[in-house]
């Protein structure tokens, strides 16, 4: 009896915090995912009856944190008419900015994705051109935010809500939408099937970016770009077009498998205040610049890759950390030796490169484990009278990988 | 050829040839007053062709035909086609004089002629002296009095000046800040103690010139003000005040610009410090006027830089000139230690500047480390907490798995519902709204449209109106012109006068063509009677001759009378061609006699026969002249 009435409290405050937002679908979830194990045990039917679907997507529903809607109509103003829940002000503004129907410029983007205080964005922007119920709007973008990085799920989602918006043009349907996607993991789409939440794994989208076309374009200048990102150096990218950015950024955190890190990369960024601030706190990043000015400010980048004349700079002041030795080129011919390899797959490419660095993760280990604390000290890699650069390198290793002593 | 006559004598007037009153017509010309009046033709027409004539016949045969001589080569020089010689002037015969003369009228320039037509008074000629005075004087640029030259300071003034000084006048209004009501206190000064502009200056000299300068002062910013806010201010739809302030602002930021520019210090001047200092002290205080905050601060911190940069080191400079002062040893023998002492000094120091330069790289690397683990340990804080949060409330609900598993999921589908169904109900409401602003942006939009379109029309006119004003202005320039012009021609009365003579001699002439022409058609008529009965002649000639002819085979009567036909035909043909050729010859008479009454008129022989005395005079003087060489 005392049990239920807490239960009741519980439940009655649950209820009472339901802000209508992602949180309260959130609760749900994890509850769920919780629960099955207890079923489990209880009525082994019980499992039968969920169907595999709910299940596995439970943990991934939870990651969306809002949709939004941005209108361009016939005065040529751009408007965000929509959101779902509430969008943050500055991200708002952000989200406006990045939008290419703000920019008059610039042609159509039809899908652009970046973060933004590490909290994903992905825009979907569509041309409505047939008749429909939305007269007086020329084109629309459909943003959504999340908590993961995973282009081609959300691009697919977004492609899903464009269609309804466009068909039924009041963006209740296209709430509907995602508010099954959050509770159910799948969305009913009138055309091509459905959208399953978990046909998208986040290997896929980390995998998806080409480390071989990176080599392609530098060749053996990708030890560089190997060397930063290992490091935690600031990388600026910088390519007139946002598409390209985007293809090529996507990349670099793939040459640092063991860390799986994608929230480093910033893949379109704009030279604005908000977006700089959220850069600075940031210790390594990637980060793709559509703005030529980007090559002048030396103040945010380590690195910088002129992506369209194919040239990587090193900024004055990390030339001494980026100093190559011998084992970068040991490294550097690994790698394009891997990727000139036509029957390699992008996969395989990045678990030798992974296996490598694993390698020189592990002699450091070894190093690691002889001092006490299993921290280490510049004195104890001196003693082992590597090379200089290697030292050198080691070193700042060590500080990225935070196995130095204080 | 009495109104030719008239006009050339108003004419030969208007060049200053003094002709008579009693002068009616060329006929009356004088020898005299031919040579005068083409004298004073050719000067006007060309000064140096006309400067070496003398407009008064000389005595001297010799010196007349000379002048004669002279003058007839000037016409012929001007383009003179018909006969000429000395002889033309000396014994003028009408027709030839009239000729020349029309031609040299014609060949007068207009304007002198207009400026000819001046009654030659002698208040005119003092009155164009004077004006021609002026202009010269006009002519000379103005110099102040101190840097003239003896000969300038004649035409210019030289009485004593006044040097124009002007003071600055306070005046109970202000166009600088129109929309500014002024201070009581300031009322009231203005009252009680401001004194009248004349007072104000401390010359009575310099009042006119204030006054001047404060008029010319207020006229030309008011202009230029005009000219701006028409050409820009209403462009940029600002009210008067807000493109004023906002200019002003502009113009504050630029000079301040400028000034820290220039005060930019200069690492090797280390003296010029203080004044730097003091600009930007004067910098901060004009800083401090204006409006914007920013421009405040950034001039403080700026100033701040500015003096710990350039207080600190003539200081430290100073110190290090004592340090070193001091340490100077008083011989010289120990100067080899102290370098060697401070060269060891130098190396132990690099060494330890190096140890540091090291642990500090190492300490960066550290700091790096440290800051970007807090960041990561901070992130994975905050998740974890979320994660406990909702986990904690889910082992809350986990004693009584089942029915709570229901419960939310009955929670969670119902606030779906309600949510979507909250979210129809929004939309109801934004949808309109959403038009709504849409709709009022057009309209919006459509009236920026309208009102540029406006603004535009409204320059336009701007531009138009100024147009038009200078237009008028032009055309008021012309109309005094005119008006002048007429003055000065409304005193020639006679102007009208000649009007009507030439509208009578058109008239004239029309009515001896209508005559002329009446004529010829009557010849014409006559030509055609003519005509017409000579064919008749002949056709009854031709039928008579015909009948008769058949008649004078057979009969011998008839034959006889055929015979005479055939002779009076013949005379009678010979009698019209006499008649004809009497006509014919009675014309030739007729011209011959017109041209021996031209010739009477050229007084040909009286001429000759002058010539010839002429020649005998100048032969007598030349021999007059020979024998008194000889006497001589």
């Amino acid at each position: 009896m005392k049990r239920s009435s807490t239960e009741r409290i519980n439940l009655v405050s649950l209820a009472a915090n339901v802000s209508y937002d992602a949180s309260t679908f959130n609760y749900y979830n994890n509850i769920r995912v919780l629960l099955i194990p207890s079923f489990n045990l209880t009525n082994i039917a019980d499992i039968k009856t969920h169907d595999n679907v709910m299940g596995n997507a439970a943990a991934e529903t939870q990651l969306m944190s809002s949709i939004g809607l941005i209108e361009k109509d016939l005065n040529g103003d751009t408007l965000w008419v929509w959101c779902y829940p509430s969008v943050r002000a500055e991200l708002r503004e952000v989200l406006l900015n990045k939008c290419c129907l703000t920019q008059d410029s610039q042609g159509l983007h039809t899908f652009v994705f970046s973060q933004f205080c590490r909290t994903w964005y992905y825009i979907s922007t569509v041309e409505v051109q047939e008749p429909t119920a939305l007269n007086k709007v020329t084109h629309f973008s459909v943003v959504v935010t999340a908590k993961d990085f995973n282009p081609e799920k959300y691009a697919a989602f977004c492609r899903v809500l464009c269609r309804m918006y466009m068909k039924q043009g009041s963006p209740v349907k296209m709430m509907e939408g995602f508010i099954a996607v959050l509770t159910k993991g799948i969305c009913k789409s009138d055309e091509n099937g459905s959208f399953l939440i978990k046909d998208y794994d986040v290997r896929k989208a980390y995998l998806a970016g080409s480390v071989k076309d990176v080599v392609a374009q530098f060749g053996m200048e990708t030890i560089i770009l190997y060397t930063a990102v290992m490091l935690k150096k600031r990388i600026v990218v910088h390519h007139p077009r946002v598409e390209a950015l985007l293809e090529f950024t996507r990349a670099l955190p793939a040459l640092t498998w063991h860390r799986k890190d994608w929230s480093i990369l910033h893949p379109y960024v704009s030279l604005t205040d908000w977006e700089l601030e959220n850069l600075k706190t940031c210790t390594g990043y990637v980060a793709g610049f559509v703005d030529p000015e980007v090559s002048n400010r030396s103040e945010l980048f380590d690195v910088f890759v002129n992506l369209q004349d194919r040239e990587i700079t090193i900024s004055q002041n990390a030339k001494d950390a980026m100093a190559m030795g011998k084992l970068h080129k040991e490294i550097g011919t690994l790698i394009v030796q891997s990727a000139g390899d036509a029957d390699r797959t992008e996969g395989q490419v990045i678990k030798d490169i992974s296996v490598k660095t694993r390698e020189i993760l592990a002699s450091l280990a070894s190093l690691v484990e002889e001092c006490e604390n299993s921290k280490i000290t510049l004195d104890t890699l001196k003693q082992c009278h590597f090379p200089p650069a290697t030292e050198n390198f080691l070193f700042h290793l060590a500080a990225a990988e935070q196995l130095l002593k204080i | 050829m009495e109104e030719v006559d008239k006009i050339l004598i108003h004419s030969l007037r208007q060049t200053g040839t003094d002709v008579g009153k009693d002068v009616q017509s060329v006929k009356h010309f004088t020898s005299e007053l031919i040579v005068e009046a083409v004298v004073r033709c050719l000067r006007v027409i060309d000064s140096t062709l006309g400067s070496g004539l003398s407009p008064s016949l000389p005595p001297g045969m010799s010196a007349r035909f000379r002048v004669g001589m002279s003058l007839a080569q000037a016409c012929q020089d001007l383009g003179y086609k018909g006969e000429i010689g000395y002889q033309t002037f000396l014994y003028s015969n009408e027709p030839e004089i009239r000729s020349l003369l029309m031609f040299l009228v014609e060949k007068l320039p207009k304007e002198s002629a207009e400026a000819m037509d001046q009654p030659a008074g002698k208040s005119a000629i003092l009155q164009k002296s004077i004006a021609a005075q002026i202009k010269a004087q006009l002519s000379i640029p103005w110099l102040p009095p101190s840097c003239r030259l003896p000969l300038l300071s004649k035409t210019q003034n030289p009485g004593s000046w006044h040097s124009f000084h002007s003071h600055n006048l306070s005046l109970p209004y202000s166009l600088k800040v129109p929309g500014k009501k002024p201070l009581k206190e300031e009322m009231d000064y203005r009252k009680d103690f401001l004194p009248p502009v004349t007072a104000q200056p401390s010359q009575h000299a310099s009042v006119p010139a204030s006054l001047l300068e404060q008029h010319a002062g207020e006229l030309s910013a008011a202009q230029e003000w005009e000219n701006e806010w028409n050409s820009q201010g209403l462009l940029s739809r600002l009210t008067p005040e807000e493109y004023r302030s906002r200019k002003r602002a502009r113009l504050q930021k630029r000079i301040e610009e400028q000034l820290r520019t220039a005060t930019q210090p200069r690492p090797d001047t280390l003296g010029v410090h203080r004044s730097g200092s003091d600009l930007t002290d004067l910098l901060q205080s004009f800083g401090g006027s204006t409006v914007a905050g920013d421009i405040l601060s950034k001039g403080t911190r700026f100033t701040h830089t500015e003096k710990f940069t350039f207080t600190q080191e003539p200081e430290k400079a100073a110190q290090q000139m004592a340090a070193v002062a001091s340490s100077l040893p008083s011989s010289h023998q120990s100067e080899e230690d102290l370098l060697a002492s401070l060269q060891r000094q130098l190396q132990q120091l690099s060494l330890s500047l190096e140890e540091v330069g090291g642990d500090m790289r190492q300490l960066t690397v550290s700091v790096h480390q440290v800051s970007d683990e807090l960041k990561q340990k901070e992130l994975s804080n905050a998740e974890k907490e979320d994660s406990v949060r909702v986990k904690k409330q889910t082992i809350d609900l986990l004693p009584n798995a089942e029915d709570n598993l229901v419960k939310l999921q009955a929670l969670v589908e119902g606030s779906a519902k309600r949510v979507v169904n909250l979210a129809t109900q929004w939309e109801n409401h934004r949808a309109p709204l959403i038009d709504e602003h849409r709709r009022l942006k057009m309209l919006c939009s459509n009236r920026e449209v309208e009102s540029s379109r406006k603004l535009s029309e409204i320059k336009e006119l701007h531009d138009k109106i100024r147009q038009s004003a200078e237009e008028a202005k032009k055309k008021e320039g012309l109309y005094k012109q005119l008006i002048t012009e007429f003055e000065s021609l409304a005193k020639d009365v006679n102007r009208s006068a000649y009007t009507m003579k030439i509208l009578e001699i058109v008239g004239n002439i029309r009515k001896q063509k209508e005559e002329i022409t009446k004529i010829l058609s009557e010849t014409k008529d006559l030509q055609k009677e003519i005509n017409s009965l000579t064919g008749k002649l002949d056709r009854t000639f031709a039928v008579t001759d015909e009948l008769v002819f058949k008649d004078a085979k057979k009969d011998e009567s008839v034959r006889k009378s055929y015979k005479y036909l055939a002779a009076l035909h013949e005379n009678c043909t010979q009698l019209i061609q006499t008649i004809e050729d009497t006509g014919t010859i009675m014309r030739e008479i007729r011209d011959l006699e017109e041209q021996i009454e031209t010739e009477n008129g050229k007084k040909t022989v009286s001429n000759l026969e002058k010539i010839l005395e002429d020649y005998k005079a100048i032969r007598q003087e030349n021999s007059v002249l020979a024998a008194k060489i000889r006497d001589a």
